[in-house]
This record gives C-alpha cells, structure tokens and sequence, in this order.
C-alpha cells in the first residue's frame, strides 16, 4: 500500500482541486497553505472580484454558523446565490451543494424558519444541480421524519427512488438502496403503530381481519425495500432490526437468522458488535441450544470482551458440562474486570469472587495462575491499591467486600485492599468480613502450603 | 459496559484516500447529528423533535481573550513568514497561485551576508593564485592576481553589476580563474542545504507538530476555585513555571504571587497532567527528553524520573488508570511504556507508517479503556496494541481511507483518548482524531467506523483538544479543539452509555486572542504593529476547566502563545436562549481594558528585539574607509556634527552606540561529537585551529564549553530545577553524589573560544609577511558579520582587526549574567535508572542538531 495508489485512482488535475487546498512535497494537503501563498504572490493572474466577493461572502456565512448568528447568515447566503453564476464551470458545479449543506443548516436552526420554508429550499435545491437529487431528497426526508410528518417523507422517498439521471453510477444505486432503506423504515413504523392496535383488537372483530391484511401488505414491501441496502457492507442497525421483527412476527425464523448470521459473519462488513447481540438475542428467542449461544457469544467476547453480556456468556458457560468452557468462564470474568469502565461492576465481582472459590475448590489452581500472571503486574495497582479500597469502602461497601474477597484471594492476605477492608469494623458487615477472611485463609493462590 | 443498542446507518467502503465515487455519508452537515432515528414507535419523538436545536451557547464574557500574566521580559521574534520563504513573483499563466521557495535571493543573500563561510575554504585552496603583498607583481605567471589592486579595482564597483561599470583587465582575469570555481562550487554545494533548509522551514511553517498535545495544563487544586497553571516560559520556552491561579465566581481568574520555576535546558513541547487515585503527575516532553513529576495536595512539585529520548520525542501520555505510567514515541517508530518504578519497556515499533507511506516520523501514543492496551497512530491511521501480545500485531482503529470517508491529502495530527480515570467514567471507549479537515470520533470497540465526523473547517492545524466534564447533570460535555493560530472551537457531546455519541447542537466558535485587539488603546503604527504581531503569535497550550461550585456553569479557558504570554478567557452557559432571543454581544469592561493597558505597557517596556544582523553593503565599506581614518575617541556628538555637515543620515553606528544584538548564531558543535567539531572546523577553514586545540585538550584547561545557543539551538538535557520545588521528598531513587558526573556541575561563566586566537591561528599557515595584507583584506571584505558594529563599539581601534576583538567581551559579559546553577537541584532532577536507555539526566549532551546555515 503506497501513496502511489491514492495518486492512480483519480488523476491529478487543477480543476480537480479545492481551491484552498494545494498539495505539498509530501502528500498532505493544508486547508491554510494559500492562506500564506496569498501574503506573498504579487504578480500573476489575479483572483476575479467575482472569486473575491463569494469567497469573503462564504467565510461570513461559516463564520457566523459557528457565532450561532442565524439571522446574519440567512442574509450573506442570500447573496452567496450568485456563485451560482460564476463563470468557472469547476466551482458552478461544486456551488449547489455547498449552498444546500449551508442553507440546510441556517434552516434548521434559525428561529423563524419552519417546515415549509424548509420544504421549499430543498424543492429548489434539488433541482439546481440534478447529481445532488437523491442527496437532498434523503436529507430533507429525514428532516421531515425528525418533524414527526413521516408522510411527507415517505412521498419524498418515493419521488426519490424512481429517480434516475444518466449512466446508474454505484453511488447512485448506493444512494437508491439507502432512500429504499429508509423507505421500508418508515413502513415498519406504520406497521408497527398497526400491530399495537392490532393487538388491542379482539381476534373475531370483523375490523382484525382487514388490519391483519394491511400489516401483511406492508411487510412484503418493506422487505423488498430493506433487503437490498442490508447486502451493501455497513453498519445498518436500525434497518436490521426492524427487518427481522417483521421477518419474526411472520414466522420466517429461517429468513431472519439468514438475514441475521449474514449480518454478523460476512467478512466485508466491519466487525459492528450489535450484529452479534441481535444474532444473539434473536438465538435466544428462538430458544437456541446453549452450544449454540456459547459460540455466537465467544466471538462477540473477541470483538467486545467489556460487553454487559459477557456476565451472561459466563452463566452459561458455568452451567455447561465442558471442562475448557468452565476455563473460559474464568477468563471472561477477569476480562470484564480488565476495562476501565467495568471496575464498579458489582454483579462481576460477586462472579469472580464466587467462581474463583469454586474453580480452587475443583482444583484448578493452574487456571487461576495463568489467568493471573499476565495481570499481577497490574491489576493491584489498577483495583487494589489503598486509594479504591478507602473510596470503595466510602462508597459502596457490597462492592469493596467482593473486591476484598478477590484481593485476598489473589494477592495474599498481606495485600493493601484485603488488610483495609478486614479492619473496618462495622456492625452489618461484621460477619461477611469475617467469611471472607476465613474463605481468604483457604483460597489463597498465595504460598497455598501456609 | 453498554454498547450503543442501534448504531447510525453508515455506508461501510474499503479503498484509499479521496475514492470518488463514494456517496460521502458525511456530506450531511451538523445537523445531520441531531436527527436520532426514532428507536422503536414514532409516537415519543414528535414532541421532542425542535427541542434539540436550541439552548446550548457558551458565551464569552470579552469579546476576547484577556492577558493572564504580564508579558516576560524577552523580546520575542515572530521568526520566518511566508515572505521570507517563498518566491514573490508568480507565473503569469498559472490559475492559481503556488508556493516557490525562493532559493535565489536567499542564496545570494547568504553569500552577501556569510561570504566568511562560503567562500573562505576555497579563498585558501585559491591562496597561490593572489598575490597579497602590495607591490606590483612581477610574476610573469598570468595566474597570479594582486589583492591590492583588485581591490583599487573593486572600490568604485557597483554592488549589483553595473554593465557601464568598468572592469579592469585584472578583474577579468579574477572573474575567468575564479568563475567557474567561486560559482559552481558554492552555488551546488550551498545550493541543495539552502534548498533542503528552506523546504524545512517551509513545512514547519505550514505544520509545526512539535507542540502537539499543548504546552499548557491545569493543575486541579484542593477546592474547585484554585488550582495550577503549568506551562512553559521564557525566550526559550525552557523555565517551566508553575502558577497558583483562583477562580473566583463570577469575575476574572487572578494569578496569586509569582511562579515557582524549574529551570530546564530544552524548550518545552507538551505539558500533560492527570490526576489518578488521588495523585497529580505531569508529564512534559521536550524535544530530546521527557520527565515526570508529582505534584502533592500542597501543589508542589517533586521530581521524579528523567528520560532521554535520542532520536526524539513526538509524544507523550499518562495513564488515566495507573498512577505513574507513561507512553512515549519516539520519532524512530518506537511506543514505549515508562514507569519510574520498573523503567522503560517497548511495545511497539515500526519505522513505517501504518496504512500508506507518509515520510513524517511523527507518532503518537496514547492509553485505552484497557490499561494494557494502546494505541498508536501517525499521520496515516491508528492502531491498537496489546502490550502483551506478541509484537507487531494489532487492529487498526482508523485508517486514513475510504472507511472514514477521507479526502485526498487528509492526514492524522492528533488523536486522543477522551475516556478518563473518576468513579463513573463516561465515554470511556472514545477516541478523538483529527485530521487537518475533520474530527473523528471513534468506539474502541467498533473500529474503523466512525462514531461521528464532523468537518471542522479550522484555518490553522488543530493540535489540542480538551474533552470537559458535563458543567451540570445530564448536560452535554464540551469538547474543545484548538488550532494552531489561536483558532477555537467548542462542539457539544452528548450520548453515553447506551446512546450513540452526537453533537447536541451545532458547533460554536470561540475568540481567539487576535479579537482582543480592540480592547487595547490605538497606538502609534510602530507599537500596534508589535502589538498586533504578538497577539497573532501561534498558540502553543490550551488548558480549560469548569470550576463546578459555581451556581451557573462557567467555563475557564486558558491558551499559550509562543510568545509566552497566558491568555484567559470566561465563558458561561447560556440557558435556554429561546427562539428570539439574539445572543447579547460582549462588549469591553472597564476592568478589562484597564488589565489590558497595564499588560500593554510592560509589553512596550520590553525593548523590541533588535534588528537582524545585516551585512555592509559595498557603500557601507567606504563608510568604513573613512570612518577608519577618524579618531578613536570619538563620541556620538561628534557623529552628529559630521553627519549633518555631510548632510546624509545618522545612522546607529556614527553615534557608537555599543551593538546590542547578539552575534548571528555560530554553529556550533555539542561538546562531545567530535566528528562534528572537526569537520565543522574545516568548513570554516579552522581545521588547524581545531587540531591545536585538539593536541592542546590533554595537557591544557578542558575545552571551554560554548555560549549558550538560542532558543532551536539548546541543548536540551534537563537541568537545574528552582523555585518552589520541594526536593526533599523525591520519591524516585536517592540520587548519590557521584552520580553527579563532571559536566553535571555549575557551569562557571566561560568565555567562548575567543574570536582572536581563532583568527590568529587561521593566520598561522600564511607566510608571516603576507599577514598583514591578509588582514587587511580580511577587513575590508565583509567577511566578519560585526565587522560595522565593531568599528562603531567604543573599543574599536584603528583597525577592524581589533574591533573584532572586542566582541567576544560583550559575549562575555552575557555569558556571567547567566544565572548561576545550583548543584542540588540538578541532582535532585537525577534519578539512577535501571535500564540503559533511561539515563540519569545530564549524563550526556544532546547529539548535534542541525546547524544553522544561513542567518534570516
């Protein structure tokens, strides 16, 4: 992988260019180089008045975007329109759709503006320039569906989707797949409002039949709708979802795990942690075999070892029959204790406190040990030193109890966390302290002989 | 921990920078973020649909920043601008402008100004072919030129070629022998330096990623209200201060008392600071070295371990899980983790870029959720790394592609881990990237995707960012991003947990301290230009806080300017501003302006930073001839009269005043490259110079060490350490006495190897009744930069010779009022390290930097 490559794909040519942008020696593009370019060049060709008014005339407008100087903006975009004259074709082109990424942003903050202002600005913009038809018509769509008239954006999807200019481009038909996506979402809200009302309604009403009809309408076009994008690698949760609850509510199980396991394990998708968890829920659902779950779960444990669902990958492998699972169930728990953001999670502590004694009990020792090694050098610091176990005790006392347990454990008696808890005195803990100490004097992976 | 339970919808693409044909997802603008696809029923978002747009303003309280602390008392120099650097005609048939480095004029002027360095060794290897006496040569030989009337010849010339000029047969003759070698040699030779130097410069101008991170940290005190302000000061940038500032609710922050001070020897490029289990560290890196210290519940600081990092050091960051670890990068490709404790280990290391080639050896590091896990980036993606995993393997985090929908020439400048240490972390899976052009966020556990991108459209390199605490419960957190040239802004996040992270509302601007300038009084052109310059100067820190007792949240923001002067700004949150409201413009207070003129007249009282060495022109040099014939005795009156007799202009020198510049700076060698040393002595045509001194170094005094060097010259070991340290509780191992090596102890004032002797033995090798002429000529060339500042000094003889002699006296004189360094607190900053490359610190000299080859 060179640079070269980036070099091949689209050939170098001024036109090509960003105006603020000029390449140096090595390949990085600085939005400020003709910034100092301009302080020096005297000579040359100069820079058309015309040039000169619209670019001041669009620094004013972002500028006054990011002041939050609405008002201000609408009135320098009102003359920033006569780029749409400009008699450099390369920036002509290039004008609609900076006119629509401004003007759609005025719009929607500017305090006088409303839905139909809106609706007209992108009227006109999507015709202005044709490449950005399907562009704008997916975000005024979106727009409307933020409004709550979702079927003002179901009309502008439909324009959209039969919409064609020239040669069918991929990124066009990305685009078409993306309005049909969004299309099918906006079925599965009607049909989900129909389902809720369905299910209010008695089985014999002669309404329910009509309704039942309805539903299965919608879902036949929806399906057609969101099958499409769902192949094209991306994240596409929500269309995900929506797709196998109807997929479900049919009684396609197999279509929906099809869907589904296509979702998670096709390679050109990125590695989105919520494809595994639908997949996984939609097992659990269908009342999967445990063998089953334990396997979708373990690559999910590769990608997400922090998952809340890991305390849930390690029940199940507790209850499995499986030596080697009942291994990866220790290595879960101390997986989930590695990250930062899982250190107060009380429910994994009380497991690991719990599942420690039981894995030393069936004599496992060494898997305790291998799990350790690679942490001893760390984890004392990172959850057992003097400052969690005087801010642990403060605030949750349940908590530094597990901790102190798995300290012991771990570490010996001797260790900072596990002495600092065993001192506390206190009236309710007194006997839980007590256990744990008694519990540490057996476990102890420490010098186990004394 | 909870993963966001339904993720935006984003087009996923493999492939390089700016592929074309992808629909870019992100060409939908800020707003796009604020439409949150309706979870499961469209019946509860209709109500809260306009409720997002509004509220959400920081507002500044100036419409500027304001001066913190006086300004210090170096003069600061803007350094080189696009002017200096770049070819200021352009090509009539270009469309549009380009950049040209302007090798010419600077070659030409270099040779003007530093015709010693350039011509000298061939002036010598030409020796035979000049005749120096001054009598008429009788050599039949045609070779042989005669000094004395090519310089007869020479003094009516016309400096930039006359063609009506006339050129004596002798000049010919000159011009054909030494042509070809006076012209090629120097051109070729000094021309690809010069070229390679300029385009350095160049580049730096354009992207000087050396303050990456910032050199600006606050320092949380023992209440919300006080707390530190770390950061660089001085011309060098290498006194790192420490100064107590109190926040009071609802005014101004005010600094209390003076800052404490550790001296160090290199400019100070990052100041990091955390606070884990309680502890305060800081982190600074310098170019060539990184320390730690720990900075107690009383706010002082102690040392603690000192790194020397020999190819150089882009990065460094602490650890928001353990107290005490480090990860550092090396422009070598190297990550290491560091703890004083148990030292240095290596984690990482590849001199290659990581997606595509890219030759700028910037790396960065930083820490994840996982305390095991970093990651490491440069200019084309990042990576995360087990750093207990076998070597080499890793997922990448971004890739500067198609993924994230990169544009051509899009590079990282930083990335950042927002996640932090505290009881509930938030967002403790997100990374921030940016590129020149973008901001990125991405989930650890989602890689290659971004979370959320945002076109930032800053007019300068963003090179800092401060995630901030909510400023009230259920808040979004303000992000800060700041450029290089003062440019701020503030974006909003909110989304934790199990929502997906988004902006709450569009991006807002913040002044930079450039909008100050109507807060000072209007001063005459040559004040406010200076004025205007140092307000403008790049920003080099930027440090924020939320002092959070304050009823209604008030943001503090602190920025550094190369110049060295803090600037501070107030900003508080707006509440709900409503659908009319306009935002009230800040105007000046009284108080304001008052900080602002006292700030201003401390500036004013700075005297300006003298002019740059300029070389004597061929007019000066008949100056010189009759300013030569004059009395030594003479005074600036006597100036006055005879340049108003003459009826020319007074100029510095006729008045005689002493010069107050300092000289150009020499290159110089470090103490211990020998190599270096020697060659450079050949260069300079002082090779035999350099072998007296070299034969001379067993018997006699050790070699002298040089003048300290300016502010891209220090060396940058790490030295005394003063002011408020507290020494006696450095937790790090004892230092023992004997560590202190030889070179570790106070320097005496030392005189640099004197101008004279080196010119003296540069005579050496010529026949003893050639010297004379030979200084003479020597005089008359503009061989010697201060040869008219010389002539002028008080000092000055009747010869230039002996003026030039009186210049290392002034540099003398500089050299004692350095302040004396006091042996303890060096030792205090040396720790015995245990693995080889953490050495204590001032065991070694830097290794050479790059010489300077032209004075700008």
């Amino acid at each position: 992988m060179s640079d070269f490559s980036e070099e091949l794909i689209r050939p170098k040519t001024e036109d090509d260019q960003e105006e603020s942008c000029v390449f140096s020696g090595t390949g990085m593009s600085f939005p400020w180089l003709q910034k100092h370019i301009g302080t020096v060049a005297t000579g040359g060709k100069k820079e058309k008045d015309f040039a000169q008014t619209t670019n001041a005339c669009l620094s004013f407008i972002q500028e006054a975007l990011l002041k939050h100087q609405w008002q201000q903006a609408a009135e320098f975009m009102h003359s920033y329109f006569q780029i749409l004259e400009d008699s450099d074709s390369h920036k002509r082109q290039a004008a609609p759709e900076i006119i629509w990424k401004l003007g759609s942003e005025i719009l929607f903050y500017h305090p006088k503006s409303n839905v139909e202002t809106f609706n007209t600005f992108a009227d006109r913009m999507k015709n202005i320039g044709v490449l950005n038809y399907l562009k704008i018509s997916l975000q005024h769509a979106l727009y409307l569906l933020h409004h709550g008239m979702l079927e003002d954006a179901n009309r502008n999807l439909s324009h959209a989707e039969t919409w064609r200019y020239g040669e069918k481009s991929s990124s066009q038909e990305v685009l078409i797949n993306l309005i049909q996506a969004y299309k099918g979402l906006l079925q599965y809200y009607t049909w989900s409002k129909k389902k809720m009302e369905l299910s209010t309604l008695d089985e014999d009403d002669y309404a329910y039949n009509t309704a039942s009809q309805n539903m299965l309408n919608h879902s036949w076009k929806t399906s057609v709708n969101l099958c499409a994008l769902i192949q094209t690698p991306g994240v596409w949760d929500p269309f995900v979802k929506s797709y196998v609850e109807m997929l479900e509510f049919y009684g396609d199980q197999d279509g929906a795990r099809e869907v589904l396991t296509n979702y998670a394990y096709d390679e050109k998708f990125p590695s989105n942690p919520n494809a595994h968890i639908y997949l996984y829920n939609f097992l659990k659902r269908e009342k999967a075999p445990r063998e089953k779950l334990i396997s979708v779960l373990k690559i999910l444990y590769q990608i997400v070892p922090s998952h809340k669902l890991m305390l849930e990958f390690h029940r199940l492998l507790r209850k499995s029959e499986k030596e080697d699972h009942h291994k990866l169930g220790l290595e879960v728990l101390f997986g989930v204790l590695d990250f930062a953001g899982c250190t107060k999670n009380i429910t994994a502590w009380k497991y690991l406190a719990k599942y420690l004694r039981q894995t030393l009990m069936g004599n496992h020792l060494a898997w305790v040990q291998e799990e350790w090694n690679s942490r001893k050098n760390w984890w004392p610091g990172f959850h057992f030193s003097s400052f969690w176990a005087k801010s642990d005790w403060k605030e949750d006392k349940a908590l530094a109890c597990e901790k102190a347990l798995v300290a012991g454990i771990l570490l010996g008696k001797g260790c900072r966390y596990f002495r600092f808890i065993s001192k506390q005195d206190d009236e309710v803990l007194r006997k839980k302290i007590k256990r744990i100490k008694k519990s540490v004097k057996k476990h102890s992976i420490v010098n186990p002989g004394l | 921990m909870d993963f966001p339970s339904s993720l935006q919808p984003t087009l996923f693409m493999t492939g390089p920078l700016g592929l074309s044909n992808v629909p870019d997802m992100s060409f939908m603008c800020s707003w796009r973020d604020a439409l949150t696809l309706p979870e499961s029923l469209p019946e509860n978002f209709k109500n809260e649909a306009p409720h997002l747009a509004t509220g959400l303003l920081w507002e500044p309280e100036t419409p500027g920043p304001l001066p913190l602390l006086p300004p210090g008392p170096d003069p600061w120099d803007p350094g080189v601008s696009a002017q200096d650097l770049l070819f200021r005609g352009a090509f009539p048939f270009r469309r549009k402008p380009q950049a040209v480095l302007d090798v010419t004029e600077q070659l030409s002027r270099f040779l003007w100004d530093h015709g010693d360095i350039a011509f000298a060794p061939l002036g010598k290897l030409m020796l035979e072919n000049f005749k120096l006496e001054g009598a008429r040569s009788r050599s039949k030989k045609k070779t042989v030129v005669s000094v004395k009337s090519l310089l007869q010849d020479l003094g009516g010339h016309q400096p930039w070629g006359c063609p009506w000029a006339f050129l004596s047969y002798r000049q010919r003759r000159f011009s054909i022998i030494g042509g070809p070698v006076l012209g090629k040699s120097v051109a070729s030779l000094l021309g690809a330096l010069l070229h390679e130097e300029l385009a350095m410069r160049w580049e730096q101008l354009l992207l000087d990623d050396a303050f990456t991170g910032g050199a600006l940290a606050w320092v949380p005190g023992r209440t919300p209200q006080v707390g530190q302000l770390v950061y660089p000061a001085g011309g060098a940038l290498d006194t790192l201060c420490f100064q107590e500032v109190r926040l009071p609710p609802g005014s101004d922050p005010q600094a209390l008392g003076d800052p404490g001070h550790i001296r160090l020897r290199g400019p100070v490029r990052q100041v990091v600071t955390r606070t884990v289990q309680g502890e305060s560290l800081l982190a600074v890196r310098s170019d060539y070295h990184c320390a730690l210290w720990k900075v107690s519940k009383q706010g002082r600081a102690a040392p603690l371990q000192v790194l020397q990092v020999g190819k150089g050091a882009t990065g460094i960051s602490l650890s928001p899980h353990l107290p005490g670890e480090l990860a550092v990068c090396s422009r070598s490709g190297a990550v290491c983790l560091w703890t004083p404790q148990d030292g240095l280990q290596q984690v990482y290391k590849d001199p290659e870029t990581l997606v595509f080639c890219d030759p700028s050896p910037w790396r960065w590091a930083d820490f994840t959720a996982h305390p095991r896990v970093l990651t490491v980036g440069d200019r084309t993606g990042v990576k995360i790394i087990d750093t207990q995993g076998p070597p080499g393997c890793g997922l990448l985090l971004f890739r500067g592609g198609a993924e994230a929908s990169c544009r051509r020439g899009e590079r990282v400048l930083l990335t950042q881990y927002l996640g932090e240490c505290g009881p509930e972390p938030q967002l403790p899976t997100l990374h921030l990237i940016c590129t020149q052009f973008s901001l990125y966020l991405v989930d650890e556990r989602l890689p290659l995707v971004p979370m959320l991108k945002w076109e930032h459209n800053l007019p300068s390199a963003p090179l800092w960012a401060r995630l901030l605490p909510p400023p009230c419960p259920g808040c979004p957190r303000p992000l800060l991003l700041g450029g290089q040239g003062g440019h701020l802004q503030l974006l909003h996040l909110a989304g934790e947990g199990a929502s997906a992270p988004r902006l709450a509302g569009p991006p807002q601007s913040l002044p930079s301290s450039s909008d100050s300038l109507s807060a000072f009084p209007l001063l005459e052109p040559k004040s406010q230009w200076r004025l205007q310059e140092r307000l403008k100067a790049p920003t080099i820190g930027l440090a924020a806080t939320i002092p959070s007792s304050a009823s209604e949240p008030v943001l503090s923001l602190f920025q550094l300017s190369a110049a060295g002067d803090v600037f501070h700004q107030h900003l508080h949150l707006q509440a709900d501003p409503g659908p009319h409201s306009r935002a009230p413009t800040a105007s000046w207070t009284p108080q304001a302006t008052a900080c602002c003129s006292r700030w201003l007249k401390a500036l004013l009282d700075v005297p300006p930073t003298p002019p740059v060495w300029a070389a004597p022109t061929f007019s000066h040099r008949r100056l010189l001839g009759c300013m030569e014939q004059r009395k030594v005795e003479q005074k600036g009156p006597e100036g006055l009269r005879a340049a108003m007799a003459a009826g020319r202009l007074l100029r510095q020198q006729d008045v005689g005043s002493p010069p107050s510049a300092g000289p150009p700076p020499a290159p110089e060698p470090g103490p211990e490259d020998e190599l270096s040393a020697r060659l450079e002595a050949a260069w300079e045509g002082r090779m035999a110079a350099w072998w007296e001194r070299q034969q001379g170094r067993s018997s006699g005094p050790g070699r002298q060490p040089k003048r300290r060097k300016r502010r891209t010259q220090l060396s940058s070991t790490f030295s005394s350490l003063s002011g408020r340290l507290d020494l006696s509780d450095a937790t790090s191992p004892p230092h023992s006495p004997d560590r202190a090596s030889p070179e570790a102890r106070p320097r005496p004032p030392v005189t640099p190897p004197s101008q004279e002797s080196t010119q003296e033995l540069w005579a050496r090798g010529v026949p003893s009744e050639r010297q004379q002429t030979l200084r003479d000529y020597m005089a008359r060339l503009p061989l010697r930069g201060d040869a008219p500042r010389g002539v002028s000094s008080p000092l000055s003889g009747t010869s230039s010779v002996r003026a030039t002699r009186s210049r290392p006296q002034t540099l003398q004189d500089g050299t004692a009022e350095l302040p004396p360094r006091r042996n303890t607190r060096r030792g205090a900053a040396v720790s015995s390290s245990q693995t080889s490359s953490v050495w204590a610190t001032p065991s070694r000299q830097q290794a050479l930097r790059k010489k300077p080859r032209m004075g700008f």
